[in-house]
């Protein structure tokens, strides 16, 4: 329950009222004052001061004062009358309930109204911004349009006025060309007055000239006869210089390169040969240089080349146990395997080393056809023709200058027709 | 980097553009007249040459001569001035030297190269430099021959690769160091970023470099004058000057090397009334204006005692973006200064007028 302000004192005079509220202590803010035409409601918890004036007043001129534990309103009447009393003497519950909500309802809608033109007005200064800044840019580009424009007349003009005079100097010049059947020596004075002043126009150069032959007539014809001879030297003796081109890593030049691809391979190779697969527990029985993959894999080439290839095999194997990503092992491995008609770990062997083998690059070009050989071969004995033709082209297109599998590949098709057509 | 200051910068102004009907491969200014050629390919296989006058703001077709094979590049530089006499290479590898005025016959010709030429210099011609008039052909074939166009069939020099050597494509030529009647230098910049400078006189390879990206352009800054600088363009945007006047005997030529952007400087071309100055032509249709400042000292001594260049430095003056295709063609005129002509793959031609170069 609110606790009812009474001790409200005021004044009146023709226009305007003048309230005096205090407050018991609460602080009030604007917030709490409401005011509409005909109620004035202050509401400051727990307190709380309502009045139904008794004619209405301008709401929208009247003021309230907040300061010293006391609201002071000045509120304007509409009417300029003396009032009776402040407030509505019978005012019964209902009229007041009423009236309350009219005053709240105008209320809102004031609000509102003041809201809206608050909008307006703030569109409308936009707008004027928007257009001011329009006009100054508009200003901007026209002022650099004219000054283009401006430059571009200018050096048409110019362009005009020269051109004019290098149709007077072709006049001039063709002029001239019929006085060379008369005079031998007029064509070299061209070419000196050419010479002097390479960008004059030629009017000026060749009335320069025309002064020039009267001063120095005599030693002039004797000089002009000897520089026509000596005028153009003879055609250079004929002769080849022979280049070289840079040579290049990869064969075109620096866009069309495979760098990224060249780096990957020696990256992965570098890898490789830093793996080692140290948990073996047999390790300590072996010597040192049998622990080193390189040395076993040259003893097995050995081995292989003296024709005992199950001895290269365990060499391979011992290699590939110590260091499984070098392709180079699996490739001779399965050269072996060939040999020994293990077809089917033949095959194994070469596709590990294929797969050892990405990125395909120029380096590892040799060790891919060898592997596709192989594979081939071996699926071929298997008796897997198309798959082991498949190989066979693989091999020839990276390596097309190559016979023997050329030979091979044709022998694998001929097989093919037979089967094909035998079946 | 720095750039010149805002007001007083060269603007690139796009004065008059022609839309053509074939693929332009080269533009040319005649000397000594507001002429332009353009020289290209149609669509059905036969080459065009085009002669243009500039009139008031556009340009007017003169003459168009058709010729059975497509042409890819043309110089005046060994022609005397009054005779002007085009010479062009073509896709076949035929050099012919052309008398515009009587097109139907060429005045000299030549199977120089098996394959396409790509690039053709001259010197010796237009009243600069001196000696015997020489044209330079680079080809595809990976030769560059020297012919002089009074000795028919045989080239003067041929610079092959040697016997059983990969041949790599030779994509562009240029004479310099023509100072006097025996001097003369080729440069030639092949596709796998090998540049090589030959010397004529004495028939030898005198330097060679390589810059990884393939070489599309190289030019002296003066043919006429003992060697300067030179300039080589390549691929991935990047261009590099030597400095020509110290030549180091391991080191070579000293050099510095601009980025310009992503796609590949077409054309490097000199303005004529200013050699430090110069514009590169970009794969993305743009132009990029450059000024090329020279340091302190031009020449200091290694720790052996041997004499080294010291490059300078390169500022971008201005640049623009003319069109979406590459821009392959470029040419200032030699009468008026900051008038040039740029042909590019979108089939048009453009006249630019560069202002403000008299303050650069």
């Amino acid at each position: 329950m609110p606790v009812w302000l009474r001790e409200h004192s005021w004044r009146q005079t023709l226009t305007a009222v003048y309230l005096s509220l205090p407050l018991r202590g609460a602080r009030a803010t604007p917030a709490n004052i409401f005011c509409s035409e005909q109620y004035l409601k202050v509401s400051v918890p727990p307190f709380l001061f309502e009045a139904i004036l008794y004619a209405p007043i301008d709401d929208t001129n009247s003021t309230a004062k907040i300061g010293n534990g006391n609201i002071f309103f000045t509120l304007y009447k509409k009417e300029h009358a003396m009032w009776d009393s402040l407030t509505l003497a019978n005012a019964d519950k209902e009229k007041l309930q009423y009236l309350r909500e009219n005053a709240v309802l105008k209320a809102h809608e004031k609000a509102k109204e003041e809201t809206e033109a608050k909008k307006i007005t703030k569109q409308d200064h936009k707008k004027y911004a928007l257009e001011a800044t329009m006009k100054v840019e508009e200003a901007e580009r026209k002022r650099i349009e004219d000054l283009k424009e401006k430059e571009r007349q200018k050096v048409a003009e110019e362009l005009e006025l020269w051109k004019n005079q290098q149709k007077d100097g072709d006049k001039y010049m063709s002029i001239q060309k019929k006085g060379e059947l008369h005079q031998e020596t007029e064509p070299l004075k061209e070419r000196k007055s050419g010479k002097v002043s390479k960008t004059r126009i030629p009017n000026e150069g060749t009335s320069k000239t025309r002064l020039k032959s009267t001063k120095g007539h005599g030693s002039c014809s004797i000089f002009s006869q000897d520089l026509k001879e000596e005028q153009l030297p003879a055609p250079r003796a004929a002769a080849t210089i022979k280049v070289n081109f840079t040579p290049r890593v990869f064969p075109t030049a620096l866009r069309e390169s495979r760098v990224a691809e060249e780096e990957e391979w020696l990256h992965k190779q570098a890898e490789a040969r830093r793996i080692i697969n140290s948990d073996l527990s047999e390790l300590e029985d072996l010597k040192e240089e049998e622990k080193n993959p390189d040395w076993l894999k040259d003893k097995g080439n050995k081995m292989f080349a003296m024709g005992d290839y199950l001895g290269a095999v365990n060499a391979y194997n011992l290699a590939v146990r110590l260091n499984n990503k070098l392709p180079l092992l699996y490739l001779n491995r399965a050269a072996c395997h060939l040999k020994l008609r293990n077809l089917h770990k033949a095959v194994e062997d070469s596709s590990k080393a294929l797969e050892l083998l990405t990125p395909p690059v120029a380096d590892n070009e040799k060790a891919r056809v060898k592997a596709h050989v192989r594979r081939g071969t071996a699926l071929c004995q298997l008796e897997l023709y198309t798959e082991g033709l498949q190989d066979y082209e693989a091999a020839l297109k990276i390596d097309p200058r190559n016979k023997n599998i050329e030979k091979d590949a044709e022998k694998i098709r001929h097989l093919i027709q037979g089967t094909m057509q035998s079946s | 980097m720095s750039a010149a200051v805002g007001a007083e910068r060269p603007q690139v102004v796009s004065h008059v553009q022609q839309a053509l009907s074939y693929t332009v491969f080269d533009c040319k200014w005649v000397p000594r007249s507001a002429r332009l050629l353009c020289l290209g390919s149609a669509a059905r296989g036969t080459g065009i040459i085009q002669l243009y006058e500039l009139h008031g703001g556009r340009l007017e077709l003169l003459r168009e001569i058709e010729k059975p094979k497509p042409i890819k590049c043309g110089t005046f530089g060994a022609t005397s001035l009054q005779q002007r006499y085009l010479a062009t290479g073509d896709f076949d590898g035929n050099l012919n030297i052309w008398n515009l005025e009587a097109p139907e016959l060429p005045v000299y010709s030549v199977k120089g190269h098996k394959e396409i030429i790509n690039s053709i210099d001259g010197v010796g011609g237009l009243g600069i430099g001196e000696g015997a008039p020489e044209i330079v052909t680079g080809s595809r074939d990976g030769t560059v021959k020297v012919w002089d166009p009074r000795q028919n069939d045989t080239p003067v020099a041929n610079m092959e690769p040697v016997q059983g050597e990969s041949k790599r494509d030779c994509w562009t030529v240029a004479f310099g160091n023509a100072y006097n009647q025996e001097e003369r230098v080729v440069c030639a910049g092949y596709d796998n970023g090998d540049i090589k400078l030959f010397d004529l006189k004495m028939m030898s390879l005198r330097w060679e470099t390589n810059i990884k990206n393939g070489v599309c352009s190289v030019e002296f800054d003066r043919k006429d004058i003992n060697m300067n600088k030179l300039v080589a363009t390549s691929l991935e945007g990047k261009f590099h000057v030597f400095d020509m006047r110290t030549q180091h005997p391991t080191k070579g030529f000293a050099s510095v090397s601009e980025k310009a952007q992503k796609s590949t400087i077409w054309q490097v071309r000199h303005l004529p009334q200013n050699r430090d100055v110069f514009m590169t032509s970009g794969g993305s249709g743009s132009l990029h204006l450059w000024k090329y400042e020279y340091p302190a000292q031009r020449s200091r001594k290694d720790s052996e005692g041997s004499e080294m260049g010291v490059a300078g430095s390169v500022s971008l003056l201005q640049n623009v973006t003319l069109s979406t295709q590459p821009i392959s063609s470029l040419d200032w005129s030699p009468d008026k200064k900051g008038l040039c002509v740029c042909g590019a793959f979108d089939q048009t031609v453009r006249v630019l007028i560069v202002t403000k170069l008299n303050k650069v």
